[in-house]
C-alpha cells in the first residue's frame, strides 16, 4: 500500500477551493438573500427561493421549450438513469458536458439551477469528507495523511468513489432544468398523464404543487405571529410544545382547507377527473430527438461497462 | 321576538320559484345545530342579502343551497325538483358559491385552468373553453393575467379571479360569502360593477351592509340557525332595533364618521349615547345632496380638542422614527421605497393606502419581522441587534387574519403564550390572562378551544394575547375583516379605551376616523399624505386618491343616512 504525504498549504487549497465553489454556487443562487430585503437585488421575479418555481421561464422557444414533453420527458429521464449507472470518470465527464449543454441550451436561469446544486452540497461535501475516511482499504489503495497529523488517514479510492457520486447527482440535478422548466408545470404533469402515470396521483401532485405555496404562506404568517409574542427556537421542552401545537394547527387548518378546496371543486362541476386543455401532437421530428438521446444514453453505458472491448472495436 | 320589520311584499303566482325551502334544519356531527327549521322561497332573478351575526348559519344555508350538504330534516326544491342525487349535477351548473377565501377556488396552476375548469366540466370544447376564459378574465379586469400563476397574484386579484372562474360556468345563482372581506375600496368598487351587471339571483352573505345596500333589495336575517326576518332591504336597515338584535346595527359608522366633528374621539364611547346624538342629527337634516363630508359637517360642531393640541402637547424624542426607509422583496417588487414617519408617545396613526401600498410591510418593519435600508429608531435607539431582537416586547401586532396567531390548545395557553416568554409565570401570569380575557369580554372563556370560537370572539382573543403583554405600541392589521357590525362595535369601544400608541392599517374608514388622530397614506411603498384624519376626511378629493376611493360607501352612506333622517 503506497502512501502519500500532502503538505498542509495543498490541503488549505482544496478546502479552500470546495467552500469557494459553494459559496459561489449559494451566491449565485441567491440563497443569502432569503427572508431578508435588500435595496440592490435584481427584479428576477424567481428571487424567492423557499418553494421552486417550476414554470417560470415555460414560455421560452429554445429545442427544449419546443420538444414534445412526453419525448422530453421520457428522453431525459433514461438518460438520468443511465448517467447515474456509470462508474468510470470520462463517461461521467461527457455526461456532464451533456448536462451543462442542456442547460446553456435550455436557456433556464442559471440562479435557478445554482440554487438546486447548492441545496444539495452540503451532503455532497460531507460525502467527500466522510468517505475517504470510511472506505476500507484494499491491496493497492493509496493512503493520504496530511503532513503533521499521521494519525489521519485517508483512503485516494474514497475520493474517487465520493466524487463519482457527486458527478452523478450534479448531472440529475442539472438535467432536471431543461425538463421541468421548459414547459408549464401542467403541460409536464398532463405529459407524465399521458406516460402512464395513474391519474389520481399527477391530480395530487398538481393540487400539492398548488398549495404549497399557501401552506408556505400561512406557516409563515403563524410562525411571524409567535414569534412577535417571543418565541425563539431553543433546545428544551417548552420550545417543543409549542412547535406541536404549531404542526397541529397547521395540519388542523389545511384539514379544513382540503374540505373547502374539495366543496369549491363539487359546485363546479368535478366528477372525479381534472379536464385539460393539453394537446400532444409528436412530430418525427421529436421522436428523432428522443432516438439521439437514448442512443447517447445508451453509448455511453456501453463504453463505460465494455470500455475495453469498444476501445479495440474501434482500433485503439 | 321583536317587531318584525315591513315583510317582503308577496309575489305575483307569475314569478317563478327557485329555491323552495320547507322546514330546513342541519346538525353537524359534532352535535352543533346550525339550521332550525328554515322555510324560505327564492324567486327568480331576486337580489337578497343573506345576513345575521357570526354563527348565525349563514354559509351552512348556502352550502345547503347549492347540494354540499343536505338537510338532517326538511325539504330543498330547485326549479321544482327536490334536491337528491339525481338534481345535484344539474343544481351545481345553475348555481355558484363563491368562498370566502378566494385560494379555495383557484386550486389549477394557471389562472387560465382555473376558470376553464367549469366550462370543461360541462362538457365545452378546448375552443369554447378558451373563448369564455378571455371573456371572464376581461369582464374582472383579469385579461392580461391569464397565464399566471394564482400565488403571483394580489388577494384583491385573487378574488376577482375567483369570481370569473364561478362566472364562468354561467351559473343562474350565485352565492357570495363575504365577497368584500379584506378588500380595499378600488376592488370592492370592481366587483360590484361586475355584480351588477349579473342578471340572475344573487345571494349575498356579507356583513358589510353598504356594500348590500347598493345590491340587493331583499333580506334574509338568521338568528341562531332560523330566519328571523324575511323584509326589503331597505325597510331592514331603517329600523334599528332589528338591527340591533342582530347584532347588524352598523349606524355607529355613521357617528364614526362624525367623530371626527362631534364625538370626543378618545373619551368614552358610550355607544348608546352615539346613537342618541346621532339620532339627532339624522332627523335633523337630509344630506342626501350634498358631499358626504358636507353632509357630516352639518351635523357637527367643532372638535372639542384639535388633533394638532394633543400632538403638540407630546414632548421629548419620537418614540418610533423611520428615516429614509426602504425595502425592497427577495423578487425585486419595492415593499416601501424612501419612508420617513416619526411617531410619538401615546399618538394614534392610521395607514391608509390600497392593496398592496405597503401597509402591511411597514407594520412589519416596525415590529422587527423585516429589515431593510434606512434608520429605524425605536425610542431614539436604532433598531439593530439586540434591540431589533427585544422589539417584541415592546411592539404587538394583531393580524388581519386571527388564526394566524392561534397556535395553543385554549384561550388561557393562546394568552399566556407571549407572558410566559416575558416570565410571567405561577398566579402572576394566571391574573394578568384573565384580566386580559375580561378586559375584551371573554371572561368564562379561558378554557374553551380557539379554534372553535367565532370570528369575532377570535379577534377579540388575538387582540386580548397582546393586549395582556402591554406593548407600548400596538398594530392592528384590518381588525374589522371578517367581524359582524356588533363586534366591530364592541372592538372600536375596547380599542377606544387603550392609551397605548396605536397604529391602525385599515380601509375602514369609520375606525380610522374614531380612532386616530392622524392619518399617513401609503402609495406603491411611498408615504404621500401624512395629515390630521379630520382633514383627511374633511377631503373629498384625498378620499378618492391612490386607489382609496370610498365614494361608493359615502354615496350609501349619505343615502341611509337620508332614510334614517325621513
Amino acid at each position: 500500500m503506497s502512501v502519500t504525504v500532502v503538505p498542509w498549504w495543498a490541503a488549505a487549497v482544496a478546502v479552500t477551493a470546495a467552500t469557494a465553489a459553494v459559496a459561489s454556487l449559494w451566491l449565485l443562487g441567491g440563497s443569502g438573500k432569503r427572508g431578508k430585503g435588500d435595496a440592490e437585488v435584481s427584479s428576477d421575479p424567481d428571487a424567492d427561493t423557499s418553494v421552486p418555481e417550476l414554470d417560470v421561464v415555460g414560455s421560452g422557444s429554445s429545442f427544449f421549450h419546443r420538444w414534445d414533453p412526453r419525448c422530453k420527458i421520457l428522453s431525459l429521464v433514461f438518460f438520468s438513469f443511465m448517467a447515474v449507472s456509470l462508474n468510470h470518470g470520462f463517461e461521467l465527464g461527457v455526461g456532464l458536458a451533456v448536462a451543462a449543454g442542456s442547460l446553456a441550451v435550455a436557456g433556464t436561469p442559471l440562479r435557478a439551477a445554482a440554487r438546486r446544486l447548492s441545496a444539495m452540497s452540503g451532503f455532497l461535501l460531507i460525502l467527500l469528507v466522510i468517505m475517504p475516511l470510511t472506505v476500507p482499504f484494499h491491496e493497492g489503495d493509496r493512503r493520504i495523511v496530511l503532513e503533521g497529523v499521521p494519525f489521519l488517514s485517508f483512503n485516494a479510492r474514497g475520493f474517487v468513489l465520493a466524487g463519482r457520486i457527486c458527478a452523478k447527482a450534479v448531472i440529475v440535478a442539472v438535467l432536471m432544468e431543461p425538463l421541468l422548466k421548459t414547459a408549464p408545470f401542467s403541460v409536464t404533469m398532463a405529459a407524465v398523464q399521458r406516460l402512464g402515470v395513474p391519474v389520481l396521483l399527477c391530480q395530487m401532485i398538481l393540487l400539492m404543487y398548488r398549495y404549497v405555496f399557501v401552506f408556505r404562506h400561512e406557516m409563515q404568517r403563524m410562525w411571524v405571529g409567535m414569534t412577535v409574542r417571543g418565541f425563539r427556537s431553543r433546545s428544551g421542552w417548552q420550545t417543543l410544545g409549542h412547535l406541536g401545537c404549531f404542526l397541529g394547527m397547521l395540519f388542523v387548518r389545511s384539514m379544513e382547507r382540503t374540505q373547502r378546496v374539495y366543496e369549491a371543486m363539487l359546485c363546479r362541476g368535478y366528477t372525479g377527473v381534472f379536464p385539460s386543455t393539453v394537446r400532444f401532437c409528436a412530430t418525427p421530428r421529436d421522436w428523432a430527438w428522443s432516438a439521439l438521446w437514448v442512443g447517447a444514453a445508451l453509448g455511453l453505458f456501453a463504453l463505460d461497462r465494455w470500455q475495453g472491448a469498444v476501445a479495440r472495436l474501434l482500433g485503439f | 321576538m321583536h317587531w318584525q320589520a315591513t315583510p317582503v311584499a308577496p309575489r305575483s303566482p307569475s314569478e317563478a320559484v327557485l329555491f323552495e325551502l320547507d322546514d330546513v334544519s342541519y346538525t353537524y356531527p359534532d352535535g352543533k345545530e346550525a339550521l332550525r327549521g328554515v322555510s324560505l322561497s327564492v324567486f327568480e332573478g331576486e337580489k337578497i342579502a343573506l345576513v345575521g351575526q357570526n354563527g348565525s348559519g349563514k354559509t351552512t344555508l348556502a352550502k345547503v343551497l347549492c347540494g354540499l350538504i343536505s338537510p338532517s330534516r326538511g325539504r330543498v326544491m330547485f326549479d321544482g325538483r327536490a334536491v337528491g342525487k339525481d338534481a345535484l349535477s344539474d343544481l351545481r351548473r345553475r348555481v355558484g358559491i363563491l368562498f370566502q377565501d378566494p385560494d379555495d377556488h383557484l386550486f389549477c396552476n394557471r389562472l387560465a385552468d382555473d376558470v376553464a375548469f367549469g366550462p370543461l366540466n360541462d362538457g365545452a370544447s378546448s375552443e369554447q373553453a378558451s373563448a369564455i376564459v378571455a371573456e371572464m378574465l376581461d369582464l374582472v379586469g383579469l385579461g392580461a393575467h391569464a397565464a399566471k400563476a394564482p400565488h403571483h397574484l394580489s388577494y384583491g386579484q385573487r378574488k376577482r379571479a375567483a369570481l370569473a372562474a364561478i362566472l364562468a360556468r354561467r351559473p343562474s345563482v350565485l352565492i357570495l360569502d363575504e365577497p368584500t372581506a379584506n378588500l380595499d375600496s378600488k376592488n370592492t368598487e370592481m366587483l360590484l360593477d361586475v355584480l351588477h351587471r349579473f342578471s340572475g339571483t344573487l345571494l349575498c352573505i356579507s356583513h358589510d351592509l353598504m356594500f348590500l345596500y347598493g345590491l340587493c333589495r331583499r333580506a334574509v336575517v338568521l338568528h341562531r340557525g332560523a330566519v328571523h326576518h324575511d323584509t326589503d332591504f331597505e325597510a331592514l336597515i331603517a329600523h334599528r332595533p332589528s338591527l340591533r338584535d342582530h347584532g347588524l346595527d352598523f349606524t355607529f359608522r355613521f357617528l364614526c364618521c362624525s367623530g371626527h366633528h362631534g364625538v370626543p374621539a378618545h373619551g368614552d364611547p358610550d355607544p348608546e349615547g352615539f346613537s342618541r346624538r346621532g339620532q339627532e342629527r339624522f332627523h335633523h337634516e337630509s344630506p342626501a345632496s350634498k358631499p358626504l363630508s358636507h353632509a357630516l359637517h352639518s351635523f357637527a360642531h367643532p372638535r372639542e380638542k384639535p388633533v394638532s393640541d394633543s400632538m403638540e402637547a407630546r414632548t421629548g424624542p419620537p418614540l418610533i422614527a423611520l428615516e429614509d426607509y426602504s425595502y425592497r422583496y427577495p423578487d425585486g417588487t419595492w415593499g416601501l421605497r424612501g419612508v420617513s414617519l416619526h411617531m410619538k408617545d401615546g399618538e394614534r396613526i392610521a395607514l391608509l393606502g390600497e392593496n398592496g401600498a405597503g401597509k402591511s410591510t411597514l407594520a412589519s418593519i416596525l415590529v422587527g419581522i423585516r429589515t431593510g435600508r434606512g434608520v429605524y429608531r425605536f425610542r431614539g435607539e436604532i433598531v439593530r441587534g439586540r434591540v431589533s431582537k427585544e422589539l417584541w416586547r415592546f411592539v404587538g401586532i394583531v393580524f388581519q387574519d386571527s388564526m394566524d396567531q392561534m397556535v395553543s390548545s385554549s384561550c388561557f395557553d393562546e394568552v399566556a403564550f407571549g407572558l410566559k416568554h416575558l416570565g410571567f409565570t405561577g398566579s402572576r401570569l394566571s391574573r394578568r390572562v384573565h384580566e386580559a380575557l375580561a378586559r375584551v369580554g371573554l371572561d368564562g372563556m379561558a378554557e374553551r378551544v380557539p379554534h372553535h370560537l367565532s370570528a369575532g370572539e377570535r379577534k377579540r382573543l388575538s387582540l386580548a394575547a397582546v393586549l395582556a403583554m402591554e406593548p407600548r405600541v400596538l398594530i392592528l392589521d384590518e381588525p374589522t375583516a371578517n367581524l359582524d357590525p356588533e363586534n366591530e362595535e364592541r372592538l372600536l369601544g375596547i380599542l377606544d379605551d387603550l392609551s397605548t400608541t396605536l397604529i391602525l392599517i385599515s380601509h375602514d374608514i369609520c375606525f380610522v376616523s374614531a380612532l386616530t388622530d392622524r392619518t399617513v397614506v401609503l402609495h406603491r411603498g411611498c408615504v404621500v399624505q401624512d395629515l390630521p384624519t379630520a382633514q383627511f376626511l374633511m377631503d373629498d378629493r384625498l378620499q378618492s386618491l391612490y386607489g382609496l376611493d370610498v365614494t361608493y360607501h359615502n354615496r350609501c352612506c349619505r343615502q341611509i343616512l337620508s332614510m334614517h333622517g325621513a
